[in-house]
């Protein structure tokens, strides 16, 4: 008797605990659209969305992003409103996620089904996520594929298809500050400085609580972004290591003589930015997003920016790594409006603007010519760059790649194995990746 | 009446520890990853596979993780333990102001650990930390430590971090357990003529015996699976030379999108603080046997 009645209570327990749980799982998936704190916040405005759009009012497009600084909310924002004031069928409208979660959250968002329309990403995450089936194929879009810069569209694609489109793009090139170079009486390094007479400048410009170079080894993929363009530049490249050798010798080399700063290996960029500012570095190797930064924080700064330095007198310029973000159409039913901000952005002169508030470059080849950046001596270095600048892979596989290929860095520049070991046993682990 | 009275407590268990728990050995076993995510008719179990593939290769992150782990749980553990009965004995006297120094320790245990391990990460820098600082200044150091650029001391510098949090847990539980021992056995033993040593080793210890097991085995799970600490501090770097189960399973599954493989590490995870927590229940049943 006492066990029928507990069966009984059980029974009805799993079914209201069946009942709310389904109850829950189809709310979430079609109301929510952010993950987190915002969940609740924009799952109504959603809702409230889906519910004027029932009534003839305007669609919905929800778009992530990760941009944190002022200046890149402020273009988001202008972006926005340039868009809902151009038509007449959707509004847009943003979400931020943190960076460090961001991947993690594509990925839940995956498997819940509570996404965006439109993901910005950066461009070298972007083929998992094709692989992942998280984008829509919209190669049929009327966009002027044709004009974009060839190293990020690549990195929007699989297969031939198209899944989005380059937001923006950079590289990294070198900060130098010229009062400690002429401080030492030394020459600004320029597009002409090799990797030899980088060296020796590195090694003149050290001393007391300064260090000639830095730039970000931490073991992420912002880590392997600055690392490997001296694999490249050497001669080598993500798949094969060996012939990069001399990047790691370069490398361990530096460090130990006490030029190139160790701490790198647990910089990130704005590590290495702040060191720059702060007098600590001579030389630092970062991107242009960093100027709006110096320009706040350290006004005062008398410093110019080049190329990265060559390999030696007739190798050709030194190779950069693309960076930047795309914008990827979320796979659904109905991607129009999603499709719609594209191209609304795919208009030069919406991108230009957008750049400019940024601190990147546009992805269209004749977008970057623009006055702004080619007048203005320190853009114009990182336009120079930006021609012998490669992308990231592209491969879904590339975060596996980036993790081996940044400990390789890491064991060279904490000296834990020599050049040629460490090259060995890091072909090794890029070759074992299928 | 008792089964009823249970069966809520089950099935939350059910539903929300065991499912998840359950989904994740089988997507072990299984081959998800970048590719197979979301094509379920591509995902097929592929047995031990994912397994092998982490336990051998020729450097295998996932052995050298563990041990690591097994470094660091035990490396806290010895120093929190130490140092909280220190201070669980201290606190047991009766001082004035003592229930204001036994808050104040509390506060390393109510700081979020993401705060606590920035702070860590700040005092530890290698040039301006204040820890280089003062190892200078004291002249117990010529040059400033790499603290956590070399692989040997990022592991010392995030134990010391990981003793810091825990000394309040160990002192709390230890503490407990001291208010339990009456009064009366010291005096007696006092008029038997035992000292100090005695004292500790004769009764105080064996008296609090369960509350010492608790906390270190309590401990062991705690240490054993933590990870924020040590993804703000090093990010299981350099060279994975801090690299723990914890972090490593996070990584390849949200980094690399080797779903099956970060399931798989965060079973042998699972697993081995199994075998604590059967250690710790056999240890509990033990006691109430014997009581």
């Amino acid at each position: 008797m006492k066990w029928k009645r507990a069966m009984a209570v059980c029974l009805a327990m799993i079914t209201v605990g069946a009942m709310a749980l389904t109850g829950c799982g189809s709310k979430a998936s079609d109301a929510g659209t952010a993950p987190a704190a915002d969940a609740a916040e924009s799952g109504e405005a959603a809702q409230s969305g889906k519910e004027e759009a029932a009534s003839g009012g305007k669609k919905e497009v929800v778009i992530w992003d990760y941009f944190e600084t002022d200046a890149q909310k402020e273009m988001m924002q202008t972006l926005i409103d340039g868009f809902n004031e151009s038509q007449e069928e959707y509004t847009a409208s943003h979400v931020y996620v943190p960076f460090a979660d961001y991947e993690k959250q594509l990925t839940l968002g995956v498997a819940s089904g509570e996404l965006p329309d439109i993901v910005i990403m950066d461009g070298c995450g972007m083929a998992s996520f094709i692989s992942m089936d998280l984008f829509g194929d919209i190669s049929d879009a009327d966009i002027n594929w044709d004009e974009y810069i060839q190293g990020p569209m690549e990195s929007t694609m699989m297969d031939g298809k198209h899944y989005g489109i380059p937001f923006a793009t950079n590289c990294t090139a070198l900060f130098y500050n010229k009062d400690m170079f002429d401080a030492a009486g030394i020459d600004y390094p320029d597009e002409n400085t090799t990797w030899d007479e980088f060296r020796e400048m590195a090694k003149a410009l050290t001393k007391d609580g300064v260090y000639g170079f830095g730039n970000a080894g931490t073991n992420t993929d912002e880590g392997t972004f600055q690392c490997l363009q001296w694999l490249y530049t050497a001669g080598g490249s993500y798949t094969d290591i060996e012939s990069g050798i001399d990047a790691y010798k370069l490398m361990q080399e530096m460090i130990e003589e006490g030029s190139w700063a160790k701490d790198v290996v647990n910089w990130t960029q704005s590590d290495v930015n702040n060191n720059f500012m702060a007098g600590n570095l001579a030389m630092q190797q970062n991107g242009p997003w960093q100027i709006p930064g110096i320009e706040k924080d350290a006004p005062d700064l008398n410093y110019g920016v080049t190329v990265l330095p060559k390999k030696d007198a007739s190798s050709n310029q030194a190779t950069s790594i693309l960076g930047g973000e795309n914008m990827g159409v979320v796979k659904k039913d109905d991607t129009s409006g999603a499709v719609a901000f594209l191209k609304y952005y795919d208009q030069t002169d919406v991108m230009v603007e957008a750049m400019k508030q940024y601190g990147s470059f546009p992805p269209k080849t004749e977008a970057a010519q623009d006055a702004y950046w080619t007048e203005d001596e320190i853009q114009a270095s990182f336009i120079q760059q930006l021609a012998t600048s490669i992308p990231r892979g592209p491969s879904a596989l590339w975060p596996t790649y980036s993790s081996a290929i940044q400990t390789g860095f890491q064991e060279v520049m904490t000296s834990a194995k020599t050049p040629e070991q460490a090259a060995k046993d890091t072909q090794a682990a890029v070759d074992a990746i299928e | 009446m008792g089964v009823a009275f249970a069966m809520p407590a089950v099935i939350y268990m059910l539903v929300f520890i065991g499912y998840p728990m359950l989904q994740n050995i089988i997507l072990g076993f299984k081959n998800v990853d970048v590719f197979t995510f979301s094509k379920p008719d591509m995902q097929e179990f592929v047995g031990l596979k994912n397994y092998m593939e982490l336990f051998t290769g020729k450097n295998s992150i996932l052995t050298k993780s563990i041990t690591n782990t097994l470094i660091f749980t035990i490396g806290s553990i010895f120093f929190q333990f130490i140092i909280g009965f220190g201070l669980a004995l201290l606190f047991n006297k009766k001082f004035k102001g003592n229930s204001f120094f036994r808050g104040a320790t509390m506060i390393s245990w109510l700081l979020p650990v993401t705060v606590a391990g920035l702070l860590f990460k700040f005092m530890f820098a290698s040039t301006g930390g204040i820890v280089n600082q003062f190892l200078t200044q004291l002249h117990l150091i010529d040059a400033p430590i790499d603290w956590l650029l070399e692989p040997h001391t990022a592991m010392i510098a995030i134990i010391i971090a990981n003793i810091w949090i825990g000394i309040p847990f160990n002192m709390m539980l230890l503490t407990t357990g001291l208010t339990t021992i009456p009064e009366e056995i010291y005096e007696s033993c006092s008029l038997d003529g035992a000292n100090r040593f005695q004292r500790l080793f004769q009764i105080t210890i064996p008296m609090i015996k369960p509350a010492i097991m608790s906390v270190l085995t309590l401990g062991f799970v705690y240490t054993f699976k933590v990870f924020d600490l040590v993804w703000v501090m090093t990010k299981g770097g350099p060279v994975n030379s801090t690299e723990l189960v914890s972090t490593y399973a996070y990584r390849l599954s949200f980094e690399e999108f080797q779903f099956s493989k970060g399931a798989a590490a965060a079973n042998v995870l699972m697993i081995i603080l199994m075998v604590v927590g059967c250690f710790y229940i056999k240890l509990i049943n033990d006691e109430e046997e014997a009581m």
